[in-house]
């Protein structure tokens, strides 16, 4: 009985180290521990032993027992491992992915919260104000004599709409600044605005379309410098284009600014030196200046007291001037084109 | 507008050791910005912007005075050369009545000369045309050079056709002819200051442009040189008027100084003895009735140092100003500054002074400091803007492309009637007439002008323009999209603006559409938003407001307790006629029992749903015999209800 245990143990180990399939291992287990296994008659034919053969027999067959339930089980799992190994072979890593949905935010939307954010950390709060104005917003108020050009049918939109006696005409507001008064209405100082807007004008070529976006900043408050007005552009400059760009501010003339300046940004390519791409080696941003006292008077701020900078700027222009995006026809940014939008 | 002028010419006026190359850094950071510098044989040739209210710069005479206040500030030597003039003596042979109306021009200056028309020098055409005049003959030639020299338009006629010796200034009337030295043909509209012979006969249109029965010929033998300083305003209306945009008219519109007109007259005498063999017949005429004017303006150094951001003594602001031709006088605290004439136009208040010490003394040398203040009013996170950003990032992380399409719309695209319609008065053409009042419409021409791709979503956030009476129209942010593609479903749009509301914290009831014939009408908390259209089997839109949605979006969020005691979850298939609304059925079980937690439609096939219920009590577990007491009751309910038998 004792050797006729031990024989089966070994027997049935040799076949478990010789098995190659999970299937097999299966059959095994059957064979030696099934109801009917070699092992489990064994088992039932302890019971027709003397009894006092019984406990040694007994406690041999159950080592048996558990060693070939081992034996099996460590078998199970390397020929599992196997199976996976097997699959891993099977995977060629430079077949595509499956993609999850994946559309575009138009380049305007794009540009638009990169400069929020960047206002946003220095303190600036968006707005929105609206694009269908009165004239006084757009223009009497900041200071536009009534026989400004800007002012003219070919370069301003104007609605048909009966004129209001305090407001005048309504037009479609050509510029971010109609929001400086606006502002000033429903706060007072310190403001710290970012105006971000659409905006209209009577003309389409390759670099105009005639609707397009204006970012819009005003601070207000106790002694505001031009040199705070520098260290604000300079600040967007250089988190907008890069560390190394530069920014001056020239002199120019706008009626609601006093003094007013306009803004270059040193080209990329060149660092200022003067190359192909900007021929003198600055890129015109756009305007900026000292908020006229005419304009804080208008927007009830008292100029003896406070004192103020606004600067606008096209979304488009600063996207343009960006590196990688010299798109050579700004009317491709609303044609809508698929093409275009999906590049993005 | 862009004045050019040659680097010989500005060094006549100009002592200076400057680079041509710095010429152009110090006056664009100074004054007016130098563009380009080209180098032309042995000159160079500065194209310069001048801004409108800077028609003082508009002369090689007025940019040397500039750079000679600017380029000392840059530790450049600069020396200003003002031309000297000599009043020649006066003729007696002939002369001419002038008869002036000062309401409209201000100061006259003639003379007549005997002259010899012919080509003239090379140095004078060459800056001419360096400057982008044409050179014609020397007569007409030194009205130009002396234009572009100081700064002042001037006119020459031939003297011997003007055979009544008689100037009248006078307004036009309305409808009065006139051909000018270019042939054209124009009808004047009225109040256009004209010289008259004093017969009715109108000889020049002043300041704007010469007339051709009186023009100097290649056989004129006398002239009338004329220089005429007129009322900016009219100047413009009739240039503007006419389509006449000569470079006088441009400058006169501006208003020049006419304190120059004087010397305007001298140097062009001058000229005209040099080149044109020119001798003076008549008395010198100068007819000023409205001299120019003068102002003061008291400035505090403190202001100006504050403005600035950097301390700026008395002195130095003193010697700034005086460069620029300002005089300065202390008076108690203030500095008092009187305002060279030609600078009358554009320095009035305190602030344009400041501007005038700030660019000459150097924007570039003021350090970059960002403002030490901040906004006074407290700021909310989730505003319109955080929303917009977050479905516009949803939406494309759904698949779709965003599009921006013109607000804009022709009056195909335009959905409403004409009396609602926000309308523009100039449009700039037939495709841009109305402020939409919808978005979709111009999301399907997208959609149409994409036709090579069969799958499309693109959605686009923007205002629509709701007429307001006579008020500013109501604009209203809106959010719409489309989905194209073969066999469109309804509920995968349904799902996006589902799991949009899922998002934004709150929950959308949709019912079958009023408006359109397939799709469905959106509320929120019984509020409606929007819509969802089905088009045809390809192509689905939807069109949300969605300022109103945004009032319902929560981001603050609620905790509940875990439940302790586990769910029981079951399916129950149910076979129930399709006129019967699902969210009727779910509405219908949930109210059975409050320990019903979660109902859902699990799957639909022909007249089979499937609703998936999850029973929970949070107090303990439930036991099987109480979930089917509340199943029985469900179907008991749906049974009467809507004849619903279990499956």
């Amino acid at each position: 009985m004792e050797e006729e245990l031990i024989s089966s143990k070994n027997t049935a180990i040799s076949f478990i180290l010789e098995t190659e399939t999970l299937e097999e291992l299966e059959d095994l287990k059957l064979q030696f521990l099934g109801r009917s296994g070699k092992l489990t008659l064994l088992i039932k034919s302890i019971s027709k032993l003397p009894s006092e053969k019984r406990p040694e027999i007994g406690l041999l067959a159950n080592e048996v027992k558990n060693t070939i339930e081992q034996a099996i089980k460590n078998k199970e799992s390397e020929l599992k491992n196997l199976k996976t190994k097997a699959r891993r072979e099977k995977i060629d890593v430079t077949n595509p992915g499956i993609l999850p949905p994946l559309g575009h935010l138009h380049l305007i939307t794009q540009a638009i919260s990169e400069i929020t954010d960047i206002f946003k950390k220095i303190g600036f709060q968006r707005v929105r104000y609206p694009e269908v104005e009165w004239d006084w917003y757009a223009f009497t108020a900041l200071n536009f004599p009534q026989n400004h050009p800007a002012r003219d049918d070919w370069e301003t939109f104007f609605i048909d709409a009966p004129e209001n006696k305090k407001y005048g005409k309504m037009l479609l507001t050509p510029h971010t600044s109609s929001g400086q008064i606006r502002e000033m209405e429903h706060s007072r100082p310190p403001i710290k605005m970012l105006n971000i807007a659409k905006c209209y004008r009577r003309q389409s070529d390759v670099s105009h379309t005639p609707m397009f976006h204006q970012f819009e900043g005003l601070v207000i408050a106790r002694d505001i410098s031009i040199v705070n007005l520098k260290g604000t552009l300079d600040y967007f400059v250089r988190s907008y284009f890069g560390e190394k760009r530069q920014s001056r501010i020239r002199p120019y003339h706008f009626q609601f600014t006093e003094p007013s300046f306009e803004v270059d940004v040193s080209c990329g390519v060149c660092n200022g030196r003067g190359c192909k791409l900007c021929k003198e080696g600055w890129l015109e941003l756009g305007g900026a200046g000292m908020v006229h006292p005419n304009v804080l008077k208008a927007g009830k701020i008292d100029s003896k007291k406070y004192t103020g900078f606004a600067f606008g700027w096209g979304v488009e222009r600063v996207l343009m001037m960006k590196e990688g995006i010299e798109i050579d026809d700004l009317r491709l940014l609303y044609s809508n084109k698929l093409e275009f939008l999906n590049q993005f | 507008m862009n004045i050019k002028i040659l680097d010989s010419h500005f060094r006549e006026f100009l002592k200076t050791p400057a680079t041509p190359k710095e010429v152009k850094e110090m006056l664009s950071l100074t004054s007016a910005s130098v563009e380009r510098v080209k180098k032309i044989g042995n000159d160079f040739l500065y194209d310069i912007e001048v801004t409108t209210n800077r028609v003082d710069l508009m002369s090689v005479l007025g940019v040397a005075k500039e750079a000679f206040a600017s380029f000392s500030q840059f530790g450049k030597s600069a020396k200003y050369l003002p031309p000297k003039f000599n009043k020649p003596a006066a003729g007696t042979e002939e002369n001419i009545s002038i008869k002036n109306n000062p309401k409209i021009v201000n100061r006259i200056c003639a003379v007549v000369l005997s002259v010899n028309v012919k080509d003239s020098p090379k140095f004078i055409k060459d800056r001419l045309e360096a400057s982008g005049i044409r050179s014609l003959n020397n007569l007409i030639d030194v009205t130009n050079y002396i234009m572009r020299e100081i700064g002042h338009p001037a006119h020459v006629f031939d003297f011997d056709r003007l055979p009544t010796k008689t100037i009248v200034i006078r307004e036009s009337s309305g409808g009065e002819k006139i051909k000018t030295l270019d042939g054209k043909d124009y009808v004047l509209p009225g109040e256009d200051i004209v010289a008259d012979d004093g017969e009715g006969n109108i000889i020049d249109l002043l300041g704007i442009m010469g007339l051709e029965n009186s023009v100097v010929t290649e056989n004129t033998k006398r002239i009338l040189f004329f220089i005429d300083n007129n009322d900016p305003q009219r100047i413009r209306k009739t240039s503007l008027a006419l389509g006449i945009r000569s470079e006088a008219a441009v400058l006169n519109e501006k208003g020049v100084d006419p304190e120059k007109a004087y010397e305007t007259l001298l140097r062009g005498i001058e000229l005209y003895e040099q080149i044109a063999d020119g001798k003076v017949l008549s008395p010198i005429y100068d007819i000023y009735p409205n001299k120019a004017k003068e102002r003061k303006i008291l400035v505090s150094s403190e202001k100006i140092s504050q403005v600035l951001g950097v301390e700026i003594s008395d002195s130095e602001i003193k010697n700034i100003l005086t460069k620029l031709n300002f005089q300065v006088s202390k008076k108690n605290n203030l500095l008092e500054i009187s305002v060279p004439t030609d600078r009358i136009q554009d320095i009035e208040i305190e602030e344009d002074i400041i501007e005038e010490v700030a660019r000459i003394y150097g924007y570039h040398k003021l350090p970059s400091i960002l403002p030490k203040v901040e906004s006074s009013i407290a700021s909310k996170y989730t505003n319109s803007f955080f929303w917009e950003e977050k479905v516009k990032n949803s939406l494309k992380y759904w698949g779709f492309t965003e599009a921006y399409t013109y607000s804009m719309v022709s009056k195909d695209l335009y959905e409403g009637t004409e009396s609602d319609a926000v309308k523009i008065q100039n449009p700039l053409n037939e495709d841009l007439v109305f402020m939409r009042r919808t978005l979709v419409p111009s999301l399907l021409k997208v959609v149409n002008e994409n036709k090579a791709y069969d799958e499309v979503k693109t959605f686009e956030l923007a205002n629509i323009y709701h007429k307001r009476g006579d008020d500013l129209p109501n604009e209203i942010i809106t959010l719409a999209g489309i989905v194209k593609k073969e066999n469109a479903s309804f509920y995968e749009v349904k799902g996006i603006i589902e799991q949009l509301f899922n998002d934004l914290g709150m929950q959308g009831v949709f019912k079958k559409s009023q408006k359109s014939v397939v799709g469905a009408s959106i509320y929120i908390n019984k509020e409606y938003v929007g819509e969802i259209e089905v088009l045809d089997n390809n192509l689905i839109d939807f069109e949300l407001n969605f300022q109103a949605l945004i009032k319902h979006a929560a981001s603050a969020k609620k905790y509940k307790p875990i439940a302790k005691y586990p769910p029981v979850i079951e399916d129950l298939a149910l076979a129930v006629s399709e006129s019967v609304e699902t969210s009727e059925i779910i509405h219908e079980i949930q109210s059975k029992s409050s320990l019903i937690v979660e109902v859902s439609l699990l799957d639909q096939f022909a007249d089979t749903r499937t609703f998936h219920i999850v029973y929970q009590d949070p107090n303990k577990n439930l036991t099987t015999k109480e979930v089917s007491e509340i199943r029985e009751k469900v179907i008991k309910s749906l049974k009467e209800k809507f004849s619903a038998n279990l499956k």
